[in-house]
């Protein structure tokens, strides 16, 4: 065998973190007599709109999304990834995870170190949280600022200072002051409704799709989007790295939470890329569009390593970056996930690149520039190789055409994205996320769950 | 030399008026010529109003200030008729009538007619 193959890496931590039970009555017998919680969305600071809901976390650890991480934070691990970006077990890692409960609640509920409390989801109990520590956060906006980092201490990317305009910012200024730290565990497995159904794939079984499919290297893309042409280029022409030849397969993993008013809604983000497949622009055998769950960031550099992290447990040997990375405004450099990747953020807690630190990254990231239109080529071209002045594509731009209800051109928008857009649109009347949208969102989520 | 603009999309009736207004020399045509549209330039202070005003508006990697409402962006193809201008001062004319577009905001958010294709 050649010495340029690239084998599969292992989870991020050399092993999956698994935390569900599927028997009914081991279940049972592990919740009897213990105190529950209601699962409440966390809600904005200001306006009380739900910015977060905390079961979208404990899905994606315990299916191992974000292994090794097991559970809610201590304080010392929260410190430790704020100071280092590392977990209490050395093992890199970029934002604190915490399970945060009102003091009113926890006065309430009464529990403390060494209780266990069951989590209801929806008014049915979905998983239990084992109290290892209780703590308090002191001050909201300090953690939120030192999550994302400021422009005096993170100089190499930060460039304006974090405020409400920043969604993931609000999340962590908006959290609870008690945290009850502790590892989750799933005793009822949620049931996903179409159309999410068909794109979960937790880490272990996408790494079990991925052998059924004879795919040794697979390239993630990221998504929160409906694909356009440029997002299929970029997918197509990504690929061709890989080892002794092109990656074997393409995963796209949306990332499904929270929305923002003017997103498209997630139902249409799946079901668009899944229509680049159905209609050949990426041959089926090759491109499984896949969903994680998780309320977006936006923390541009600080995402990226998630990102990592996540398609690392899922399988995947490399990761398209590209610019303004999981970004919102103009916080950060347009370029500091594609910094990171190549040369570090040492105020991060990175001199050296995720994957060239201790206890870093396998997963290869692949830093892209854009695709765009060349008239001239009469194709969509490569930033760097093509020298004729092209027309770039935004995804904002597309959603302008939309909006006015104007079809894009098919050399934009593939005729069967287009079609699955409008599909969602006559669903929700409206073709992106409105308040409506945002609103029952949160209500229903993604799941239902049977009796327990 | 504006620093932002914003895309006004041109069907044949907006065509004929864009042309009519004397501007049919500032027309583009863009992928390869699939679609047509005019630019309006923004200053720096405009586009900062504009993204005051209209929470869901952004600019994007082209400069270009996106997502604001629908009703804006009918309004503006107006101002630029109406004023022959592809400058802020259409934009300028549109803010002054933010209360009146927000309303139309809230109501298209509601509900916009989807396209029927095939």
């Amino acid at each position: 065998m050649s010495r340029f193959l690239i084998k599969r890496p292992l989870p991020h931590g050399g092993r999956l973190v698994e935390r569900v039970v599927r028997d009914p009555e081991r279940a049972k017998k592990m919740i009897k007599g213990c105190p529950t919680y209601d699962i409440k969305p966390t809600l904005h600071y200001e306006s009380e709109v739900p910015v977060r809901n905390v079961y979208r976390e404990i899905m994606s650890i315990c299916y191992g999304f974000f292994s090794p991480v097991e559970g809610s934070m201590s304080q010392a691990e929260v410190e430790r990834i704020l100071k280092e970006r590392r977990l209490l077990n050395e093992w890199i890692f970029p934002y604190p995870l915490v399970f945060d409960i009102s003091k009113e609640d926890f006065k309430k509920l009464g529990v403390g170190s060494g209780d266990r409390l069951v989590l209801n989801l929806k008014g049915k109990p979905f998983a239990i949280l084992d109290i290892e520590e209780v703590w308090e956060i002191s001050d909201t906006e300090e953690l939120a600022d030192k999550t994302f980092g400021t422009p005096e201490d993170n100089p190499e990317v930060v460039r304006e200072k974090f405020n409400k305009k920043h969604p993931g910012w609000v999340i962590y200024k908006s959290l609870n002051p008690i945290v009850l730290a502790g590892k989750y565990t799933i005793i009822n497995e949620p049931i996903f409704r179409p159309p999410f159904d068909r794109f979960w794939y937790p880490p272990r079984k996408a790494r079990e799709e991925f052998d059924k499919r004879g795919w040794r290297t697979v390239i993630n893309h990221q998504t929160r989007n409906v694909p356009h042409v440029g997002h299929e280029f970029l997918m197509k022409n990504a690929a061709f790295t890989g080892d002794l030849e092109p990656c074997h397969g393409i995963l796209v993993n949306a990332i499904i939470g929270v929305k923002r008013r003017g997103d498209y809604p997630d139902e249409a983000i799946v079901e668009g890329h899944e229509a680049v497949n159905t209609g050949g622009y990426i041959k089926n055998s090759r491109h499984l569009p896949t969903i994680c769950l998780w309320d977006m960031r936006y923390g541009n550099p600080l995402e990226s390593l998630l990102h990592g992290i996540i398609r690392q447990n899922m399988g995947c040997t490399h990761h398209m970056f590209g610019r303004d990375h999981a970004a919102v405004g103009e916080y950060y450099d347009k370029w500091s996930t594609q910094i990171l990747w190549n040369e570090g953020i040492p105020s991060f807690g990175f001199p050296a690149p995720p994957t060239d630190v201790p206890y870093g990254l396998e997963i290869r990231p692949q830093n892209m520039r854009e695709f765009s239109f060349c008239p001239t080529c009469k194709e969509m071209a490569y930033s760097e190789t093509c020298g004729h002045e092209r027309e770039k594509l935004s995804g904002s731009f597309l959603r302008g055409m939309v909006a006015q209800g104007v079809q894009p051109p098919s050399i934009i928008m593939r005729p069967e994205v287009f079609k699955v857009v409008v599909k969602w649109w006559k669903h929700f009347n409206y073709p992106f996320c409105n308040e409506k949208y945002v609103i029952n969102k949160e209500k229903e989520l993604e799941v239902d769950l049977k009796d327990l | 030399m504006a620093d932002y603009f914003i895309d006004v999309l041109l069907d044949e009736g907006r065509l004929k008026a864009i042309q009519e207004a004397g501007l049919g020399d500032q027309i583009k045509y863009r992928f390869a010529g699939e679609l047509k549209l005019v630019e309006v330039h923004v200053s720096e202070d405009t586009k900062n109003k504009v993204l005051q005003e209209f929470d869901t508006a952004r600019t994007d990697s082209r400069n270009a200030i996106t997502d604001v409402p629908v009703a804006f962006l009918r309004e503006l193809y107006h101002q630029v008729v109406a004023k022959k201008s592809l400058g802020d001062d259409a934009v300028l004319a549109v803010l002054e009538k933010s209360a009146e577009i927000k309303d139309l905001a809230a109501k298209e958010s509601e509900f916009l007619p989807a396209p029927e294709i095939d």
